[in-house]
């Protein structure tokens, strides 16, 4: 039962379970390059495909469901059932105040990026349809509450504006899309012209896409070797986000936003407070480097202004909502990732959103996300 | 040091001298290997460019577009275009005067100090000498300047240990690191560079991390065959926001503001939202992950706020979150002679940025806190300046 106290969760993450892929795609035409389930001599299991791990040769992702969250799971029993199951993930939003849930998925990796990494098309294209149908199937239909993203193959574009279409006629609601596609496999540059039918295909359907930060580990830096995991998972964490500042950065310098003024982005797990310096030093920088002159009409913060938006789950709103604009941040949860607020984020919520009027709160926890998503006000 | 503008800037760039290093190195040893300025030919056309071990470096022979007038941004391409005050630290005197600047704290213009790209260790520790050498002598021309020395990567930790101390003996305020440490070195905080921080501790020197301080991370994004040169500067240079970020969980969830609780970082030219998310980033994972189960004691805000310290100079938002952030942990900088600099009105940005802010904030942002980081032999004779209009500036 919603309350006026829950909010749209804009980033969170379904668990797929072992048989997805297998019971989809055909075994006779793939074999085992499937994505599948391997279980080690010690008894840990790790998914795999095509020969390759994924998910970082781990199960599941699911921490912050787990008696410990600093362990994750070592094989599929240990993952909880709120991870993969629509029936006990609705029971997880009820306790934390979770009206509507985004949906990313895991394995697949966090931005819809791990297929792309394969070097067969076919592979990947028969991947991305087998879960996007899935959780149209298993996750969708089970619930109104759960709006779907579905997951992209990055080349050629045709392939990629086709899935899209295909996805979004079946009921997905946003695109998941691994922002830069090069750092996957040798394809064009994201910001190429080679690319603009997979942006005009997102603007055409009217369907926000969204770009999760972590897709691409050239923008990572990973943490010393000899770290503790749990020390070494924290530094990830903080420095994961900074993704979406050289995303944002290219797509507004490299004029993608401009081409394609309709498009509108959402920086998944972006986080905010870094924001705001970041648009007044792109701005201080365009002016000092004379950009107004080599034919840009909008300087980078009114690009953002006009089709982007960034997604909280810990940061203070009050000191960034007036630069930024109450009309593009949104609220997520990043469940079940162990960076997650969950099961604490009523409380979350309340300190983080102390000093914002009442409208902007309802903006940035419900109406920001319902007008993107579709989401229906009397939907419970 | 007189402070009698009541500005300090805890960034600028000087140049060397065509000589600096050939005066101070063996020919006989090194020959043209030694970073000399050499008239190169570049598209067809004749040029001069730093040349370091034979090979020339960068676009321009001197980073100084402040320097150059319109049209703007011009770079040096002759050596005989550098004014002098880009190079010579009793011309550059002048500058700061005109510009209302106390002192400086000296990060390089071309050649550089990443002498490690040359993969020779006896020739790496000669050259930072050299470089360390040079810019130690800008404190004898005068108590405005504030270098900050560059470490021997190539060489063993002692080795760097010791070039730390003779550079701090000579004159200089602290080490500037690169953010990943190059080729394959240990990791930035392995527990094999203890040495160097320990060193920094005990001779109370900070370490700066400068602009976007080598990090791979994002450097693709910075880059594409689409951008004109200034697209792409301004591509590069904004998403130096990130190194606070991209640094500091490295540095407090690893342990090293635990063991050196004393050890100051400063992050130059890398704004002050980074540091922002920085502290509610990292108490969220602390918090979330229970980390004082893992050694880490002090709340990472805590830590944060008692060691690390970052420049602004431009961020008219991001200066109301100066108590947010830490009145203490801010300093201004010029950047000077950068692109970004606002020289020679220098002032007027000052008053831009800080409209509204009180006279003891103002304080603690123009010099005080950067006295302090460096511990400046200061003499104040400011007269207290408030929220006076700039014409009352001498």
């Amino acid at each position: 039962m919603s309350t006026d106290r829950d909010f749209v969760s804009v980033d969170d993450h379904v668990q797929e379970p072992p048989d997805l892929w297998t019971s989809r795609l055909s075994w006779s035409r793939f074999g085992d390059r499937v994505p599948h389930l391997e279980r080690d001599a010690d008894g840990a299991e790790r998914w795999v495909v095509d020969g390759r791990p994924l998910l970082g040769g781990k199960v599941a992702a699911a921490g912050a469901l787990m008696p410990d969250r600093n362990r994750e799971p070592r094989c599929w029993e240990e993952v909880p059932a709120a991870a993969y199951t629509p029936g006990e993930r609705l029971k997880a939003m009820d306790a934390a105040g979770i009206s509507h849930s985004v949906l990313f998925p895991t394995v697949a990796g966090m931005a819809g990026e791990a297929f792309g990494r394969l070097d067969d098309p076919e592979l990947e294209t028969a991947c991305v349809r087998a879960y996007n149908d899935w959780l149209l199937e298993e996750w969708a239909s089970a619930s109104p509450r759960f709006i779907p993203q579905c997951i992209v193959p990055i080349w050629p574009p045709e392939a990629a504006a086709a899935e899209m279409q295909r996805a979004v006629a079946k009921g997905h609601r946003g695109i998941a899309f691994p922002a830069l596609p090069m750092h996957l496999r040798d394809v064009p540059h994201v910001s190429d012209p080679e690319y603009d039918p997979v942006w005009s295909a997102c603007e055409e359907m009217g369907v926000p896409v969204s770009l999760h930060a972590g897709a691409s580990t050239e923008l990572l830096y990973p943490a010393f070797s000899g770290l503790a995991p749990a020390l070494s998972e924290a530094v990830d964490a903080v420095t994961r986000p900074m993704s979406s500042v050289y995303v944002l950065s290219l797509l507004s310098f490299s004029r993608v936003l401009l081409r394609h003024p309709r498009l509108r982005l959402v920086f998944a797990e972006s986080a905010l407070s870094w924001a705001m310096l970041y648009m007044e030093w792109a701005d201080h920088q365009f002016e000092h480097d004379g950009l107004a002159r080599e034919g840009y009409e909008l300087k980078p913060s009114e690009m953002f202004q006009r089709q982007c938006y960034l997604t909280a789950w810990f940061d203070e709103i009050a000191p960034f909502v007036g630069y930024l604009g109450e009309d593009h941040i949104l609220w997520s949860t990043n469940l079940p990732l162990t960076t997650s607020t969950w099961p604490r984020t009523r409380e979350t919520v309340e300190r983080c959103f102390r000093g914002v009027t009442d409208g902007t709160r309802e903006k940035i926890l419900r109406s920001n996300a319902a007008g993107l998503y579709g989401i229906e006000p009397a939907a419970q | 040091m007189e402070i009698k503008f009541g500005l300090i800037s805890a960034d600028s760039h000087c140049g060397f001298d065509r000589d600096a290093f050939t005066s101070r190195m063996s020919a006989a040893r090194w020959g043209e290997r030694i970073p000399q300025v050499r008239e190169v030919e570049e598209d067809g056309r004749k040029v001069d460019r730093w040349c370091v071990y034979g090979k020339p470096r960068g676009d321009n022979v001197g980073n100084c577009p402040a320097l150059m007038g319109d049209p703007f941004p011009t770079y040096p391409q002759h050596w005989d275009e550098v004014p002098a005050l880009g190079y010579d630290p009793a011309e550059r005197l002048k500058a700061l005067d005109a510009d209302g600047i106390d002192a400086e704290v000296l990060f390089p213009n071309p050649p550089g100090g990443t002498f490690y790209e040359c993969g020779d260790p006896t020739f790496e520790l000669d050259v930072v000498r050299a470089y360390n050498d040079s810019l130690a002598e800008w404190t004898t021309v005068s108590d405005r300047y504030y270098p900050v020395s560059i470490i021997p990567y190539l060489s063993d930790p002692p080795t760097i240990r010791r070039e730390i101390e003779r550079a701090t003996e000579a004159g200089h305020r602290g080490i500037n690191l690169q953010g990943e440490t190059p080729g394959e070195l240990p990791h930035l905080t392995d527990p094999y560079w203890d040495p160097v921080w320990d060193a920094c501790q005990s001779l109370d020197v900070p370490v700066h991390f400068h602009g976007s301080c080598g990090l791979s991370a994002g450097r693709s994004t910075r880059f594409w065959s689409g951008y004109s040169p200034r697209q792409g500067h301004s591509a590069m240079t904004a998403t130096s926001a990130t190194t606070p970020a991209q640094i500091i969980p490295h540095l407090v969830f690893s342990g090293i503001t635990e063991r050196f609780p004393r050890l100051k970082f400063v992050f130059a030219e890398a704004g002050i939202g980074g540091l922002n998310y920085v502290l509610a980033a990292c108490d969220h994972e602390w918090e979330t992950r229970h980390l004082w189960t893992e050694g880490l004691s002090t709340r990472p805000s805590e830590a944060v706020r008692r060691q690390m310290f970052t420049n602004f100079w431009f961020e008219n938002e991001g200066i109301k979150l100066r108590h947010d952030i830490g009145i203490d942990n801010l300093m201004w900088e010029s950047d000077f002679p950068h692109v970004t600099a606002f020289y020679p009105r220098s002032w007027e940005a000052v008053e831009d940025v800080l409209q509204g802010v009180s006279a003891e904030d103002r304080r603690k942002l123009l010099y005080e806190n950067a006295v302090r980081v460096y511990r400046m032999d200061a003499v104040l004779s400011v007269a207290e300046r408030g929220a006076e209009p700039a014409e009352a500036r001498a």
